[in-house]
């Protein structure tokens, strides 16, 4: 049987007395995109964050291939793409340099065609040779897609991608999170954009305060009433003890 | 799977091309030297005191001060649009990524010395040894062991408020032996006394630097990951 992609055991994260991320568990299968839902403050960032392994749980385990992640090997996130609404780019360098830097980070064998195409693929091939600093926001988002799935990793994080975007960007990285869905790919979209999330996701979460308040497939929320349900599943969590 | 020297190296490269580009730390770190320099020589007695005679102390002070300059700011690069939680996601051993910042840190400090020390030799008109390579030695383990200590507490700093005024607290205790030995033995080189004078003090700063680059390799994991 082959172990989902990713997995989640009752992973808790505190700082001090608060408990970011609260005994969440879950599985994501090879191809499989799950959107997770929730207010500002429910530790959505803070559950990406420990899935990324930029950060330790204080408790609870993650598998990745069904193995538990070691902190000290790093290689398991040459398959992860993380996307943030923080581009992580170097304003000094070119678009190009900001590519060329992360595809030498993953040791990228065809640099320049991989580059040379993640440029192509998000509409920016001609202005390669121009500093990122001076970009629009919807272009250092777009170099930051291509930046993501540069090394074309199996397992996508998204972190409010949505966040800032002018209309055409939003669209191409629409189109972009579409493509993704070819079945090779995992993803996990956290975001608060409730419509764009659930038409993108194979299955929904809903988070608040630290916990899963709903899990499932798409098709368990309503039709027409996924705000409705949104918002109930928020307010019970939060009027739990 | 690649060494971590050669993802230390692609780490150090992108900081000194940003750097290049920018100038922002070299430019602020040359000025301080210059001006610090300059206040030095309007401070000093030269009826009462040999500029050449004090010299290498004030090279050393005024090369930690305008380091600090440059190294309470390694990480605000990284700072600058998340690009910090992108290297933490990253196939990128926590060694590499440190010991990629002490390179560039290091290549920016020797920068700042050679400038610290010709403006030195200009103003207190301080005769540079004909063999200049013990020199060099001395200068060159006082930079690195100095950039291994300050990137680390740089990284510790970092994440604070008060990161830029913490910064000199925490590092100036552990740099004392470093002022120690390196001014001590920078004296002796500039006083003209021959090379084999210094091996001693060559040997104890180079001690003190593997320390702090062992530290620091062993620490920054902790120190980023939290």
């Amino acid at each position: 049987m082959i172990p989902p992609l990713l997995e989640a055991r009752d992973l808790v994260r505190s700082f001090g007395a608060v408990q970011a991320v609260d005994g969440i568990s879950f599985g994501l299968e090879i191809g499989e995109t799950l959107t997770v839902l929730g207010p500002n403050g429910a530790g959505k960032s803070t559950l990406l964050a420990l899935l990324s392994g930029s950060l330790h749980p204080s408790s609870g385990r993650i598998l990745f291939r069904g193995e538990p992640l070691d902190p000290s090997d790093t290689s398991w996130r040459a398959e992860l793409g993380l996307l943030s609404h923080r581009t992580f780019l170097y304003g000094a360098l070119t678009a190009r340099e900001n590519l060329s830097f992360w595809g030498r980070i993953h040791g990228l064998a065809d640099l320049g065609d991989r580059v040379a195409e993640g440029l192509a693929q998000v509409g920016l091939a001609e202005v390669a040779d121009r500093r990122a600093g001076g970009f629009s926001r919807g272009m250092r988002q777009r170099l930051s897609l291509a930046r993501t799935l540069l090394h074309d990793p199996a397992l996508v994080l998204l972190d409010e991608p949505f966040t800032g975007l002018d209309l055409h960007a939003s669209a191409l990285l629409r189109e972009v999170l579409q493509q993704l869905r070819d079945g090779r790919r995992s993803v996990i979209l956290v975001t608060h954009q409730l419509a764009e999330g659930i038409r993108l996701a194979d299955r929904v979460a809903i988070q608040s305060r630290g916990r899963f308040a709903f899990l499932g497939p798409r098709s368990a929320l309503p039709a027409g009433e996924e705000e409705r349900f949104y918002r109930r599943a928020v307010e019970q969590e939060a009027g739990a003890p | 799977m690649r060494s971590i020297l050669t993802l230390a190296w692609i780490v150090a490269s992108k900081d000194l091309r940003v750097e290049l580009r920018t100038r922002e730390r070299l430019a602020a770190m040359g000025a301080f030297v210059v001006l610090t320099a300059l206040l030095f020589n309007y401070a000093v007695d030269r009826t009462e005191v040999h500029p050449g005679r004090i010299a290498a102390g004030l090279i050393w002070m005024t090369l930690i001060l305008a380091g600090l300059l440059g190294l309470g700011r390694t990480f605000e690069l990284e700072k600058e649009d998340g690009a910090f939680q992108g290297l933490l996601a990253a196939p990128l051993p926590r060694e590499a990524l440190y010991l990629g910042k002490v390179l560039s840190n290091t290549v920016l400090l020797a920068l700042v010395t050679t400038l610290t020390v010709l403006v030195f030799a200009l103003f207190y008109q301080v005769v540079l040894p004909r063999n200049p390579f013990p020199l060099v030695g001395v200068l060159f383990l006082g930079v690195t062991g100095f950039a291994a200590l300050g990137t680390l507490f740089s990284g510790i700093t970092a994440g604070t408020r008060m990161g830029e005024t913490l910064l000199p607290v925490l590092l100036f205790p552990l740099l004392v032996p470093l002022v120690m030995f390196g001014a001590s033995a920078t004296a002796t080189l500039l006083g003209g006394f021959p090379a084999s004078e210094v091996f001693g003090t060559l040997r104890i700063l180079g001690a003190f630097t593997l320390l702090a680059l062992t530290a620091g390799v062993l620490l920054f994991r902790f120190i980023v990951e939290e």
